[in-house]
C-alpha cells in the first residue's frame, strides 16, 4: 500500500468515526422529542416469528405480519406468491399485492419513523424494506418491527435468523432509509392502521376489493366512514360497496352525504343518480345527473351516459 | 420472410390485446354507470379507454417478466392480477433493477466484507448477525 494510499484510508476512517457520533434526522427528531401519544416502550411479544430459509425474507416477513392480524399463512404457502427466483428476493409491491392475496388491506405507511412506532403501539407489527449494506452495494433484506424503546433508543425486530433482534435506533434508520423508508402494514376486515391517510386507505381497500368482492371489504368501508365521516372516499367507497351489495338504501345516505360537503363531485353526484335510477326515482335522478353533466370535468363522460340511461329508462 | 413473419405477429398480438379489451370494456356499463371507488380516489383518468390500455400493457409487460425471472406461467398471471394497475405501472418494465429482499449477502468479496465489518461495527450497516454497534445514539 502506497503513502498516499494509507492516508486517504486513515482520512476516511477518521470520517467514518466523525459521522458515526452523528445521528439520522428522524431519529434525532424521534429521541429529541418523543410525541406524548407514544409510550416509551412497547414490544409485540405475540408476533410469531418464521425462521427464514435461503433468500427468503420476503415471505417470512409477510407470514409474520398475516398471522398476527388472524390469516393462517405460512412462508412455504407465500413463497410462490411472491418470490422471484432468477432475482433471489422479492419485489415491494408484490409485498403488498401478496398480502391482498390472501384477504388482507395492504397499507404502505408514510415514510415516517414517527407513524412506523404508533403502528406498534397500536399493536400492528410492520413490515420494512432495508438494505443493510451501502446503495452501491445493497444488500437488501423485509423484517419485521415488533417493538422500541425510546429510552434506550432501540428499534426491535424480528429478522431473517434472529427471532428477536435489537437495532441501535440509529443504525435501523441508516439501514431502512436506504430504501426510502418503505414500510407496509397488512390489516384484518374492519380494521384500519392507525396512522392511515383517508384516501390511500381507501384506494387499499379498493384494490382488495377487486380481487377478492365486495362482500370481503364492506365491514372496511363501513369502518373507515365511521373514522372519516366527511372524506369523500370513504363516502363514494362505502356507497359503492352497498350498491355492489343491493343495499341502495345504504347506498343512498352515504352518495347524498357525499353530494352534500363536496357538491363538485361528479362521482358522487352521478352514483346517487344511477342509485335513484335504480329506485325508479327518476325524477330525483334526473335532477342529480344533470347537476352531474354540469360540472364537466373527466368524469364527463361517464355522467352523461347515467343521464342517458335515465333518460331512456324513463320512456319505457 | 422473417420481418413479414414478425410483422405478422405484431398485428396478430394487436388484434388480439385490442379484442380482448373490448370484451373487458363494454361488461362494465351494461348494468349501470357507476363510478368505481378507485377511480374516484385516484381522481385520474383511470376507467377510460386510454389509462385501460395502458394499463393492459403494463400487466401484460409484468407478466412476461415475472415469466422471465423463473415464475411459472400461471403463477405469473395470478400474481399479475392481485396488482393495481399504479403498482403494474410502477414496476413494468424495470422487475430486473428493483429492490429484491432477499438477504443474499452470500459472495461478498473480501474489501467489502472489511469495508461492511467496519460499518456494521460502526452502525452504519448491519450485514452480519455476530457484529455489535459500539456507538448506540
Amino acid at each position: 500500500m502506497s503513502i498516499l494510499n494509507a492516508r486517504s484510508l486513515v482520512v476516511g476512517v477518521f470520517l467514518l468515526c466523525l459521522a458515526s457520533c452523528a445521528t439520522p434526522p428522524q431519529t434525532r427528531l424521534m429521541l429529541g422529542s418523543p410525541p406524548a401519544s407514544l409510550p416509551r416502550h412497547t414490544e409485540l411479544a405475540k408476533v410469531p416469528y418464521f425462521a427464514q430459509d435461503a433468500y427468503q425474507c420476503g415471505p417470512a416477513s409477510l407470514a409474520m405480519s398475516l398471522n398476527t392480524v388472524g390469516f393462517s399463512v405460512t412462508p412455504e404457502t407465500l413463497k410462490p406468491e411472491l418470490y422471484l427466483p432468477d432475482r433471489h428476493g422479492s419485489l415491494q409491491v408484490e409485498m403488498l399485492a401478496a398480502a391482498r392475496r390472501n384477504g388482507a388491506v395492504a397499507y404502505q405507511l408514510a415514510p415516517e419513523l414517527n407513524d412506523v412506532l404508533h403502528e406498534i403501539a397500536a399493536g400492528t407489527p410492520v413490515v420494512v424494506l432495508q438494505n443493510l449494506a451501502f446503495s452501491w452495494y445493497p444488500v437488501w433484506h423485509y423484517a419485521v418491527v415488533i417493538g422500541y424503546d425510546l429510552d434506550r433508543a432501540e428499534i426491535i425486530l424480528r429478522s431473517g435468523p434472529e427471532q428477536r433482534q435489537v437495532l441501535p435506533m440509529r443504525t435501523f434508520e441508516y439501514t431502512w432509509a436506504r430504501s426510502n423508508y418503505w414500510a407496509m402494514v397488512a390489516m384484518p376486515p374492519g380494521k384500519i392502521p392507525e396512522t392511515a391517510d383517508a384516501n390511500s386507505f381507501i384506494a387499499a381497500v379498493s384494490a382488495l376489493e377487486k380481487i377478492s368482492g365486495t362482500e370481503r371489504v364492506q365491514s372496511t368501508y363501513i369502518a373507515a366512514l365511521k373514522r372519516w365521516p366527511g372524506n369523500l372516499s370513504a363516502q363514494i367507497g362505502a356507497g359503492n360497496a352497498a350498491y355492489q351489495l343491493h343495499d341502495l338504501t345504504r347506498a343512498e345516505a352515504a352518495f347524498r352525504q357525499a353530494a352534500h360537503d363536496h357538491p363538485d363531485s361528479v362521482a358522487a353526484l352521478n352514483n346517487l343518480a344511477q342509485t335513484l335510477s335504480d329506485q325508479a326515482r327518476y325524477e330525483e335522478a334526473l335532477e342529480a345527473a344533470h347537476q352531474a353533466v354540469n360540472l364537466g370535468g373527466p368524469l364527463a363522460q361517464t355522467a352523461q351516459q347515467t343521464l342517458a340511461d335515465i333518460e331512456r329508462a324513463m320512456k319505457k | 420472410m422473417t420481418q413479414q413473419y414478425s410483422r405478422f405477429m405484431r398485428w396478430t398480438s394487436r388484434v388480439v390485446m385490442l379484442s380482448m379489451l373490448a370484451m373487458g370494456l363494454p361488461m362494465q356499463s351494461a348494468f349501470a354507470v357507476m363510478v368505481d371507488t378507485n377511480q374516484a380516489v385516484s381522481h385520474e383518468l383511470a376507467g377510460q379507454d386510454r389509462a385501460k390500455i395502458s394499463a393492459f400493457l403494463d400487466r401484460a409487460d409484468v407478466l412476461a417478466q415475472l415469466q422471465k425471472q423463473g415464475v411459472t406461467a400461471n403463477e405469473a398471471k395470478a400474481r399479475v392480477y392481485a396488482l393495481t394497475d399504479d403498482e403494474a405501472h410502477n414496476i413494468a418494465g424495470k422487475l430486473d433493477k428493483l429492490p429484491a429482499g432477499g438477504d443474499g449477502v452470500l459472495g461478498v468479496l473480501l474489501t467489502i466484507f472489511i469495508v461492511l465489518l467496519i460499518t456494521d461495527i460502526l452502525g452504519f450497516t448491519k450485514v452480519f448477525p455476530f457484529t455489535h454497534s459500539i456507538n448506540r445514539r
